[in-house]
């Protein structure tokens, strides 16, 4: 390939197409800052870190969510690119969207550790301690990296502008997994709405869209397993006592020690 | 989100499955053939209530369904595909969605990835859902298709 | 700041109750519907038009009362339900919830109704 096109949905729906040199190895971001250096200083796109953590540069890639940085402009398999804002998010301009309301979603879910006693929480002398296996029970949930691609992605949040969004009901089932959280009754009510956690209906696209493998999927499908035990069984007590065990837990015996754990591991492809 | 205008948010994008995976493309069929089927439901219910009307009702009721030539049997044959599809596509989604099964583990993400809720154990659902009911669903058009009757 | 939808403090119903509804129905009308379309199918000995006569219909509902109750009040629940759902995506209603779940509760009445008497006096 030694030139590559690259159409971009800009403010107001008009499309722009500007032409680059290929170069082994450029990504999606790479074009795009070349040609606001070189072509266009007007376009407007997030970007960061350039390396796939921060979560800035999420886009629609030839009609998928995607980060720029982390998109490899061969490995779209053509030479013509076309670039629009995240789906089911406003645009502010160009390729650049409105994340707040995403970001509230999250922020709606309770996000961070809830302690009974908020004295010991604030003022303890000594971390919480977690067993290797408690921690693989949440671990992965814990990689999201808030770059919204999952909303993008997800029909509910296209059809359904009120709905939590996978991010948000993925991180809820991440500190409901969490042995050291205890605000599990809370967490219950707020994914047991009309706009919660049944709104999804398994389609996956926000596990198969996500850069981080968090599978939101997977989380928001355990989480709901959770709220029917505690809303039909009638079960209490945090999420952790109750999910799949990833090896025996250790027993919790002073001077016991624990059993060597290995992380079941993604097997890549 | 508040009402303002979401970028191709609306529910043509919501049904529009192209380019992603397998399950979003069963999720929109298996949410059309739903409303296939409550729409032929609620005009089955109707259409059974005529048989307490007689059997000069109940012959009013096939005459006029008659009526419709072909279109009756294809309509009928569609509204079989839905059943089939739904049906099996459900109770996949009642093993991921009530209990939890073939989604997979927590894991520790190794790249590339590959999540476990899209991996072996759902496709192999998914498409063994896929063969068997296009299969039945292939008789099913030979059985009102073709009028053939008994087997 | 936006969040979750929370519903109404005082709902009767929460939503997992429905969804429950929902998935257990889903799972009877496997059965009852399979039982259903093999009694209109070849399998059952007849032709097509043989299953849509007036004798054989009547007799079936008449033998098979039971289990054609069970259908048609597993497949309105479960259907219903499903329209509910899309309704509440779809529309997304702020104030009018309550409005579409008596919508929703009063289709179901009424097309369990004209069901039922179907039932009782074919049966």
């Amino acid at each position: 390939m030694e030139k590559v096109k690259i159409d971009v949905v800009r403010t107001g729906g008009k499309r722009a197409t500007f032409e680059l040199k290929y170069r082994k190895g450029m990504t999606v971001l790479d074009a795009l800052i070349e040609i606001r250096e070189q072509q266009d200083s007007s376009l407007a796109f997030r970007h960061s870190c350039r390396m796939g953590i921060c979560g800035s540069c999420g886009m629609t890639i030839n009609g998928l969510p995607g980060l720029a940085c982390h998109t490899q402009v061969s490995e779209l398999k053509t030479d013509r690119v076309r670039l629009e804002p995240m789906h089911n998010m406003q645009v502010v301009r160009d390729l650049v969207v409105d994340i707040l309301p995403f970001f509230d979603l999250h922020r709606s879910v309770k996000p961070f550790l809830m302690r009974k006693n908020i004295a010991e929480r604030d003022g303890s002398d000594r971390e919480y301690k977690m067993l290797q296996e408690e921690v693989g029970r949440f671990l992965q949930f814990d990689y999201c990296i808030m770059c919204g691609l999952c909303y993008a992605a997800c029909p509910t949040a296209a059809l359904d502008p009120s709905y939590t969004g996978p991010q948000a009901l993925a991180q809820a089932f991440r500190y409901m997994a969490d042995p050291r959280d205890e605000g599990w009754k809370e967490r219950i009510d707020l994914l047991d709405t009309s706009h919660g956690v049944w709104r999804c209906h398994a389609a996956g696209a926000c596990s198969f869209v996500c850069p981080k493998d968090v599978d939101p999927a997977k989380a928001i499908q355990m989480a709901r397993v959770e709220v029917l035990k505690r809303r039909v069984l009638g079960k209490k007590g945090r999420a952790g006592s109750t999910l799949i065990t990833v090896t025996e837990p250790a027993s919790r015996k002073e001077g016991t020690k624990a059993p060597p754990f290995d992380f079941p591991q993604g097997d890549g492809r | 989100m508040t009402e303002a205008k979401r970028y191709k948010a609306g529910l043509l994008p919501s049904l529009n499955p192209l380019g992603f995976n397998v399950e979003r493309w069963s999720y929109a069929l298996h949410r059309a053939t739903g409303v296939i089927l409550v729409g032929y439901l609620m005009a089955h219910i109707f259409e059974t209530l005529q048989l307490s009307g007689g059997s000069g009702a109940w012959s009013n009721t096939m005459n006029a369904l008659h009526s419709l030539g072909p279109l009756e049997m294809v309509g009928l044959w569609i509204v079989a595909g839905s059943a089939l599809y739904h049906g099996a596509n459900g109770i996949r989604l009642i093993l991921n969605e009530m209990f939890g099964k073939l989604m997979g583990k927590p894991i520790l993400p190794v790249y590339p990835y590959s999540p476990t809720s899209l991996g072996r154990d759902q496709r192999v659902a998914v498409w063994t859902i896929t063969l068997v009911v296009l299969a039945l669903w292939v008789w099913a058009g030979m059985y009102l298709l073709a009028g053939l009757g008994v087997v | 700041m936006r969040g979750t939808m929370s519903d109404h403090p005082n709902s009767l119903m929460k939503e997992s109750w429905s969804m429950l509804a929902t998935y257990v129905t889903a799972i009877i009308l496997v059965f009852v519907l399979t039982f259903h379309l093999l009694l209109e199918s070849p399998l059952s000995g007849k032709s097509l038009d043989a299953t849509l006569t007036f004798g054989a219909a009547t007799n079936n509902l008449t033998y098979y009362q039971v289990v054609f109750g069970l259908l048609l009040l597993t497949a309105v629940i479960h259907g219903l339900n499903g329209i509910r759902a899309i309704a509440v995506e779809w529309l997304h209603p702020k104030r009018f919830r309550l409005v579409l779940n008596l919508i929703i509760v009063i289709l179901m009445a009424f097309f369990l109704a004209v069901g039922t008497y179907t039932l009782v006096v074919v049966g």
